[in-house]
């Protein structure tokens, strides 16, 4: 589960054509920013510099130009993700984020998609804890009309009630969905016993009652108060030399949002250790789930310390969970670790598939190839394979421009304005000593939570 | 775009496609071998696969250990993975690493270890993960649903394969298996910065110096069992699930196109016609659209919709009657329009990284095409008519067959309303 992603806008994973979508299958895009060459080579072409502009009511503008790429990415994000929600919001920054597409007052609904495809392009948006980003890819011919039709969208929402019922049912069946899936249930059961009290605890979709009891007037305030231009950003990635896409926004719904009245504050992640079984009907295979917590987005440096941790831990077979686990004992079918990126304080979630019978063995080994991480420092070699994987995957994403404005577009939101070349640099700085002096005691099992999840 | 497309050969045969691009120090490389899982030998459905993944467990003078060293230790992915229709080795790293990895490609076609401690391994997570699949009700659906429609024939069943066979795959079968690989249509995409020595690179792990390999010629791919009906399977879940589908035609074929549109008309992006109906409109579910990959042969083209199960019925005829619809009538002339739009979009889309321009090319030469397939098939696409496209579903979407996962009383009510329907018999 990527918390960070969670609730897409529309499950149209099918896309289509000549060729399958199965066909392709690439490593998704990597979430951190991170990448360096690791040895003395010819220098690769270098990476393009973001162009940051302002509105004059202060709304950051980022422009990056990739004049290869065949689509320009126009991605708006907000600091509107279900963290910003009240105990009776339960799921209205998800929601919103579907009744958006529901039009605007120029806007009826579905002009906006049928306008966007017909112009050769796709949109879709993604709710997460933190943030809520809606997003165009296009033709660069088509990207001036798109942009407006972006904003008059996200800025100006219509919430009809009668859309706003009928929608409902859309939220209640994608629930419908997730709580069909055991596996989407054991993690919900994990995050809420491991982060009590914290917004990251509770369901970005929402609670059912809390859902079936929203009003459009309700949602229309939630809107004003956190759309505003102190907690917004654009970005704009692509061939966009002959574009002059700042100077159509002058005059756009964006240069009329106002500020906030004064920054939200963001409430620090207390992770509570802990443990717990949980017995799940439908569950074929048996679950080790675990999360700890390491320091937020906003101390980049240990993001991306965090990204070579869980890289050296469990991404690929000579990674030592997987190697030891499934290559050598074999005793799971799967082990992941995925470093969940967020304000509040980054989670790291673990989760091995295996059989029910198997489940105090993996749990035992986990914890025991832990405590060799928390005893000494990584070996040189192994730490160079984790730089390599992790800044070739950044390479790797920047290919494409929805990936790059995603990273920039979310760092600008958040006040970060590196560039690109940076987190390259940044994973230069970790050495073997470094990390295990400061991050692999946060990995320690005793500051984690695990759920043992077995069919019932 | 800058890039520019070469062709050549490798010593013994292989067709080797060459796409340079300006931009990143990166390079895809994709192998493309064909007879995946469809041509799994009688009895030993899964053997494609199992072969596939243990390709990169040993090769050569590498150890799996060794291998996955080199691979992990550049950062570079490698994945071996067996489909329908082929199996596809695909290779991506910074391209200063080509030099060292580049070999392993034949390498590992050409001489795997296949040793039994490995197999034993592999086969052992192939068959959880057909165990976990279960849990998926999509999942449970999706095979249901393929059974019906290709039944013991090659399309039939998971590449992971079915368990009682795949129980029983060791290394005889898969030897016999690897000896072939290759032979019967195979072809390399390289894209990207693409290193001066290409050709002595990729065989310089082959020790006789060329590797026995032909061009994939155009040929007809498996067909469906021609079965048209309803199959369901209980599930204690909240929602049903339900697909609609039935076997068409090949990429390629005369009609296939006209299919695709049709695709993109019902169920590509928000403004299809699927979600715009089932779930703008009657609020039914959160997951809609259309099921309808590239195959050889005659390929599966698949509505697929979850709705709550008090809504079974509702849900139910609302599938149907869109489907009729399709018989009935003809797309409007603002409806073509936008499918068109939506195939050009989506073919902009695919083709912005250079793994996605190699993987697209390696299937349609590995289908037996001509390498400017995509770009003919746009061309041709904007002279078709509505109705050439209520001709193509006429021709081959007359006799649908329903499948359905979920908790008892929504199978019911979604069964009356089948029974009930022209297009059950």
């Amino acid at each position: 589960m990527d918390a960070k992603g969670g609730g897409a806008h529309g499950g149209r994973g099918d896309s289509a054509l000549i060729l399958p979508a199965e066909c392709e299958k690439d490593t998704p895009p990597h979430r951190l920013p991170t990448t360096p060459r690791s040895s003395p080579r010819p220098a690769p072409s270098p990476l393009p510099e973001p162009q940051r502009h302002q509105l004059s009511n202060g709304v950051p503008l980022v422009q990056l130009d990739l004049p290869e790429a065949p689509l320009v990415c126009l991605d708006f994000w907000c600091r509107a993700g279900s963290a910003s929600e009240s105990a009776s919001e339960s799921g209205m920054a998800h929601f919103l984020e579907h009744m958006v597409f529901k039009g605007s007052a120029q806007l009826p609904a579905g002009e906006f998609d049928r306008r966007i495809e017909a112009l050769g392009g796709s949109s879709n948006a993604a709710t997460g804890f933190d943030d809520v980003h809606f997003h165009v890819l296009i033709p660069p011919e088509a990207a001036t009309q798109a942009l407006e039709l972006l904003l008059d969208l996200v800025l100006r929402p219509r919430l009809d009630p009668d859309d706003f019922a009928m929608e409902r049912q859309v939220v209640l069946e994608e629930l419908a969905q997730s709580e069909d899936q055991p596996e989407e249930v054991a993690f919900q059961e994990l995050l809420r016993l491991a982060c009590p009290q914290h917004a990251y605890g509770l369901p970005i979709l929402g609670r059912r009652e809390a859902l079936e009891a929203h009003h459009p007037e309700a949602m229309a305030a939630f809107h004003r108060r956190h759309y505003r231009a102190d907690r917004c950003c654009l970005t704009m990635a692509g061939p966009l030399s002959r574009l002059d896409l700042p100077s159509r926004l002058q005059d756009s719904a964006l240069a009329e949002l106002a500020a906030a009245e004064g920054p939200a504050a963001i409430t620090p992640l207390q992770l509570s250790p802990g443990s717990t079984t949980l017995e799940l009907p439908r569950l074929e295979a048996a679950r080790l789930l675990m999360a700890w917590r390491l320091p937020g987005a906003a101390d980049q440096d240990s993001v991306v310390g965090g990204d070579l941790l869980t890289t050296l831990l469990a991404e690929g077979r000579r990674s030592r969970l997987v190697e030891r686990l499934r290559e050598q004992l074999r005793l799971v079918e799967s082990i992941d670790l995925d470093l969940n990126v967020l304000e509040a304080g980054c989670l790291v979630l673990l989760e091995a598939v295996c059989e029910p019978e198997q489940l105090q063995a993996v749990e035992r080994e986990v914890k025991q190839v832990l405590q060799e991480l928390l005893a000494q420092p990584p070996s040189a070699a192994e730490l160079e394979r984790a730089r390599r994987l992790v800044g070739n995957g950044y390479r790797f994403s920047l290919e494409a421009p929805g990936s790059v404005a995603a990273m920039v577009g979310n760092s600008a939101l958040w006040g970060r304005q590196h560039n690109l070349e940076a987190p390259l640099a940044w994973l230069q700085t970790w050495d073997a000593q470094r990390l295990h002096e400061q991050l692999s005691g946060l990995l320690d099992p005793a500051r984690s939570f695990s759920l043992r999840a077995v069919p019932s | 775009m800058s890039s520019q497309l070469e062709q050549r050969q490798l010593a013994g045969g292989c067709p080797l496609w060459l796409l340079h691009r300006n931009g990143p120090a990166i390079l895809s490389a994709k192998l493309w071998l064909r007879g995946g899982s469809s041509a799994d030998p009688i009895g030993q459905r899964g053997a494609a696969q199992l072969l596939a993944g243990l390709l990169s467990r040993g090769c050569g003078e590498l150890s799996g250990e060794a291998l996955a060293d080199l691979v992990e230790g550049s950062g570079a992915g490698l994945r071996c993975e067996a489909g329908e229709d082929g199996t596809l080795l695909s290779l991506k790293c910074a391209s200063d690493d080509a030099p060292q990895l580049l070999p392993l490609l034949l390498q590992m076609v050409q001489s795997p270890w296949l040793v039994d401690d490995q197999i034993a391994l592999e086969r052992q997570l192939n068959l959880q993960t057909l165990q976990r699949q279960r849990e998926d009700p999509f999942q449970v659906c999706h095979d249901l649903l393929r059974r019906q429609l290709y039944g013991e024939g090659p399309y039939g069943h998971d590449p992971l394969g079915v368990e009682a066979e795949l129980e029983q795959l060791g290394r005889p079968q898969l030897q016999q298996l690897a000896g072939n690989l290759g032979r019967d249509g195979s072809v390399l995409v390289l894209a990207g910065a693409i290193p001066d020595d290409v050709e002595a690179l990729l065989l310089a792990g082959v020790e006789t110096g060329h590797w026995p390999a032909e061009a994939p010629l155009r040929r007809a791919g498996p067909d469906g069992a021609g079965n048209a009906g309803l199959c369901s399977a209980e599930d204690d879940t909240e929602q049903l699930v339900l697909m609609l589908g039935c076997t068409t035609t090949a990429l390629g074929s005369p009609q296939a196109l006209a299919l695709r549109l049709l695709h993109c008309h019902l169920g590509v992006g928000m403004s299809s016609r699927l979600f715009v109906t089932l779930r703008e409109e009657h609020g039914l579910a959160y997951d809609v659209g259309v099921h309808h990959p590239a195959r050889l042969g005659a390929a599966p083209f698949v509505f697929h919709l979850s709705s709550s199960s008090e809504r079974a019925g509702e849900a139910t005829a609302e599938l149907l009657q869109e489907w009729q619809r399709l018989l009935e009538e003809p797309l409007t002339q603002a409806e073509l329009a936008l499918a068109l739009a939506k195939f050009r979009g989506q073919e902009a889309l695919g083709r912005q990284t250079c793994s996605q321009l190699a993987d697209r090319l390696a299937l349609v030469l590995g289908h037996g095409l001509p390498a400017d397939f995509a770009d003919q098939c746009l061309e041709q696409a904007a002279q078709l008519t509505p109705a050439d496209l209520q001709q193509a579903a006429q021709a081959l979407l007359q006799r649908p067959s329903l499948s359905l996962c979920g908790p008892a009383e929504a199978l019911q009510a979604a069964e009356r309303v089948w029974n009930r329907n022209p297009l059950s018999h």
